[in-house]
C-alpha cells in the first residue's frame, strides 16, 4: 500500500520562515485594528457537530465538508466556517451577558474543493461579528471596521456594497416557485446576462421583471442608486435602495472616492445574509478578499433571536500578495554570529543578549569549531563572526 | 496600469473574437502573425492576448490570471465556477443534445440506462432535472460509437449539424440546450477595472447584437 508520509493533503501546505512573518505581519494590523475598534477575541473548536452548519440558509452544502464520527457514531465536520459557531456560541455561553457583544476571530476554516483546480482546502481567516445591535449605526460600525482593517494591509481597494432585500422584494413579487428564483439569483450573482435573459422572458412582463433584468448591470457611483430608483420605483425594494443609499452617502465622508461602489447584483448567500451586504476587493487578488454583511435571522435557528453583522477576511490571500511585494523583505539572516571556545559558553550567550538588547540581530553558534562556524557564516552570507575565547 | 489580459479558445472562437476585435477597430496584426507565441499584443497596447484550451480559457480568468476570456458555453456548462458571464458573442453556435439509435424507446421500461459523453458534468445536471438515475461513461473520442458497439444506450454530445449522427443511424430524442461563445470576467477585475471592462463589452455588444 502507498504510504502518504511525505505529502501534505491537497489544498493545504507548510508555511515556512517569510510566508510565517508575512502572515503575522497581515494578521497583526488587521488585529490592531480589531483590538482598537473594542472587539474581543474568541476561538472555536476546530471540530463541530455537523448539524451546526446544516441549520436553514446555513449556505454551506454537505459536499464542502469535510466528515468525521465521534465515538458515539455523531458526525462532526472540520469547522468549515467561523460565523455559525460563533452563533451558536453566543446563544449559548453568552445568553446572559449583555448586548451588544463585539468579536473577533484569527483561525482556519476547511472546506473540501474539487481537486485539481489550485483552490485551498484549509483557509485562515480573520473576521468580526457584532451581535445583538441592528440599525445603521451598527452597520457602520461594520463598514467601517473593515475599511480600516484592509486599508492597513493594502493600498488599492474596493469595496462593494448591495442589500439582500433587493433582490428579495423584487422577486417575491413574481409567480415563481423557490427552484426557479434560485434559477434567477444565481445567473444574477453570475452577472449572466443571457441567462436571466433567458428565465425572465418565460414570466409575465412587469415592474419587478424588468427590475430584475437590470439588476446585474447596476452597479458603480452614485448613478446606480438615481438609475435603480427609476426602475425600482413603487416595488418593494425601495426601501432597502434608500437604505443602501443612506450607508454609502455616510461612507463617502471617509473620502474613499471610487474606492467605495454600489452593486445591486451583489445576491449571493441571500440565504445567509438579510440586509446589507458587501465585498472586498484588492488588486492582484482574483477574488473577494472580504465578505460580509448582516444576518439576522441565523441567531434564531439557535434559539435566540438578535441582530448580527459582520465580515471575514482572506488573510491568505493577503499574506501572497504581500510576499510577490519585492519592496518587503522577511529576511531572517543574523548580523552577527557569536562563536564560544569550550567553556566560554554562558559568557558568548550573555554576549549575543547584550548586543541583541542593542538592536543587532545576533545568534549563538552551535556549531562545534570556530571553522565551521566561520564556513557557516560565509555560505549564509552572515557579515560578522565574534569569537569569544 | 498593466493592459486587460482576455484568454482565447484556441481555433475557430479565437478566429471570431479576432474579427470581432478588428471590426471593432483593434489592430490584431500581432496575433494573425503569432508563430508559436501565446500571448500577444493587441492594439496600441489596449489588451494582451493569450492563447489557450477551452477549459484553460476558465481556469485562468476564474484565478484572476486573466481578465477576460472567450469560451463555448459547453465549457463552461462542463468546467463553470465562480466568474461573470457578460455577454453572448452570438458565434459558435451549436446545441447539446440526448441522441440514441434510430427508434430506441429510451424512456420506456424500469431499467436504468446508460449514457455516453465528453460532458459527464452536462449530463449528470440533465437527468438529475429530471429525477432519472442514469449511468454515465465519460467517453475522449467519438461519442456516436457507443451505442453502436452496445456500450450505451445513449449520448448528450454537440450536434452542429446532425450529419454524423445520421451517417451512424442515431437521432436526437432531445434537445438539452443551446451553445454559443461567451465572454466571460474574473469576479475581481471586473470591480476593479470595471471602466475599461464595460467599455469593451459595450463595443462588443454594438457589433454582435
Amino acid at each position: 500500500m502507498k504510504k502518504y508520509i511525505k505529502l501534505t493533503p491537497e489544498g493545504t501546505k507548510d508555511f515556512l520562515f517569510a510566508e510565517c512573518s508575512a502572515m503575522d505581519d497581515i494578521c497583526g494590523g488587521i488585529e490592531k485594528v480589531f483590538v482598537s475598534r473594542g472587539f474581543k477575541k474568541v476561538i472555536t473548536p476546530g471540530i463541530e457537530f455537523y448539524d451546526v452548519f446544516s441549520v436553514p440558509c446555513s449556505g454551506i452544502s454537505q459536499e464542502e465538508m469535510f466528515k468525521m464520527t465521534d465515538n458515539k457514531g455523531r458526525l462532526l465536520v472540520a469547522r468549515p466556517d467561523s460565523t455559525l459557531p460563533i452563533a451558536r456560541m453566543v446563544t449559548t455561553r453568552l445568553k446572559n451577558s449583555i448586548l451588544p457583544v463585539r468579536l473577533y476571530y484569527k483561525q482556519a476554516v476547511y472546506r473540501n474543493e474539487p481537486t485539481l483546480t489550485g483552490r485551498r482546502n484549509e483557509l485562515m481567516q480573520m473576521g468580526v461579528e457584532l451581535l445583538g445591535a441592528k440599525g445603521i449605526r451598527a452597520d457602520l460600525e461594520i463598514l467601517t471596521t473593515a475599511i480600516s482593517a484592509i486599508s492597513s494591509v493594502a493600498d488599492d481597494f474596493r469595496i462593494e456594497l448591495g442589500h439582500a432585500e433587493v433582490f428579495d422584494a423584487l422577486s417575491d413579487g413574481l409567480d415563481i416557485d423557490e427552484d426557479y428564483k434560485e434559477r434567477i439569483r444565481v445567473s444574477i450573482e453570475s452577472k449572466n446576462y443571457s441567462a436571466l435573459n433567458n428565465l425572465l422572458d418565460k414570466l409575465a412582463p412587469s415592474k419587478s421583471v424588468s427590475a430584475i433584468r437590470s439588476l446585474p448591470s447596476l452597479f458603480g457611483g452614485d448613478e446606480v442608486i438615481e438609475k435603480a430608483a427609476r426602475i425600482c420605483e413603487g416595488t418593494k425594494a425601495q426601501s432597502a435602495l434608500e437604505y443602501l443609499h443612506t450607508l454609502y452617502t455616510s461612507l463617502s465622508s471617509l473620502g474613499l472616492g471610487d474606492k467605495v461602489i454600489i452593486d445591486l447584483g451583489l445576491v449571493q448567500r441571500n440565504d445567509y445574509y438579510t440586509g446589507f451586504v458587501f465585498s472586498g476587493y484588492v488588486n492582484g487578488i482574483g477574488d473577494a478578499v472580504i465578505t460580509g454583511g448582516r444576518y439576522d435571522s441565523l441567531l434564531s435557528e439557535f434559539g435566540k433571536p438578535m441582530g448580527a453583522a459582520g465580515f471575514a477576511i482572506d488573510t491568505d490571500a493577503l499574506t501572497l500578495l504581500r510576499l510577490s511585494d519585492s519592496s518587503v523583505s522577511y529576511s531572517d539572516k543574523p548580523d552577527v554570529l557569536v562563536y564560544a571556545a569550550d567553556g566560554k559558553e554562558m559568557e558568548a550567550i550573555a554576549l549575543v543578549t547584550d548586543l541583541i538588547a542593542e538592536g543587532k540581530k545576533a545568534q549563538f553558534s552551535v556549531l562545534p569549531t570556530l571553522e565551521e562556524t566561520e564556513a557557516f557564516a560565509e555560505t549564509r552570507g552572515i557579515e560578522s563572526v565574534v569569537n569569544v575565547e | 496600469m498593466k493592459p486587460l489580459r482576455i484568454a482565447l479558445t484556441k481555433g475557430r472562437l479565437e478566429k471570431k473574437t479576432i474579427e470581432l476585435l478588428e471590426q471593432i477597430g483593434y489592430n490584431c496584426d500581432e496575433v494573425r502573425e503569432k508563430g508559436r507565441r501565446l500571448i500577444l499584443p493587441v492594439g496600441d497596447n489596449d489588451f494582451e492576448v493569450v492563447l489557450a484550451k477551452a477549459a484553460d480559457v476558465i481556469t485562468y480568468v476564474e484565478h484572476g490570471v486573466c481578465d477576460l476570456g472567450v469560451v463555448g458555453k459547453d465549457t463552461i456548462l462542463e468546467h463553470g465556477s465562480s466568474f461573470y458571464e457578460l455577454l453572448d458573442l452570438g458565434f459558435g453556435r451549436c446545441k447539446f443534445a440526448l441522441a440514441t439509435k434510430k427508434d430506441f424507446d429510451f424512456y420506456g421500461g424500469y431499467n436504468t440506462k446508460t449514457i455516453a459523453t465528453k460532458y459527464p458534468n452536462v449530463t449528470r445536471a440533465f437527468f438529475d432535472d429530471k429525477d432519472m438515475d442514469v449511468r454515465i461513461i465519460k467517453i475522449e473520442g467519438s461519442v456516436e460509437l457507443a451505442p453502436l458497439v452496445g456500450l450505451a444506450d445513449g449520448i448528450v454530445d454537440i450536434v452542429e449539424t446532425g450529419s454524423t449522427l445520421k451517417a451512424n443511424g442515431l437521432e436526437v430524442i432531445e434537445w438539452v440546450t443551446d451553445i454559443s461563445a461567451r465572454l466571460i470576467a474574473n469576479t475581481a477585475s471586473l470591480k476593479l477595472r470595471k471602466q475599461e471592462i464595460e467599455d469593451l463589452q459595450k463595443k462588443l455588444e454594438a457589433v454582435t447584437q
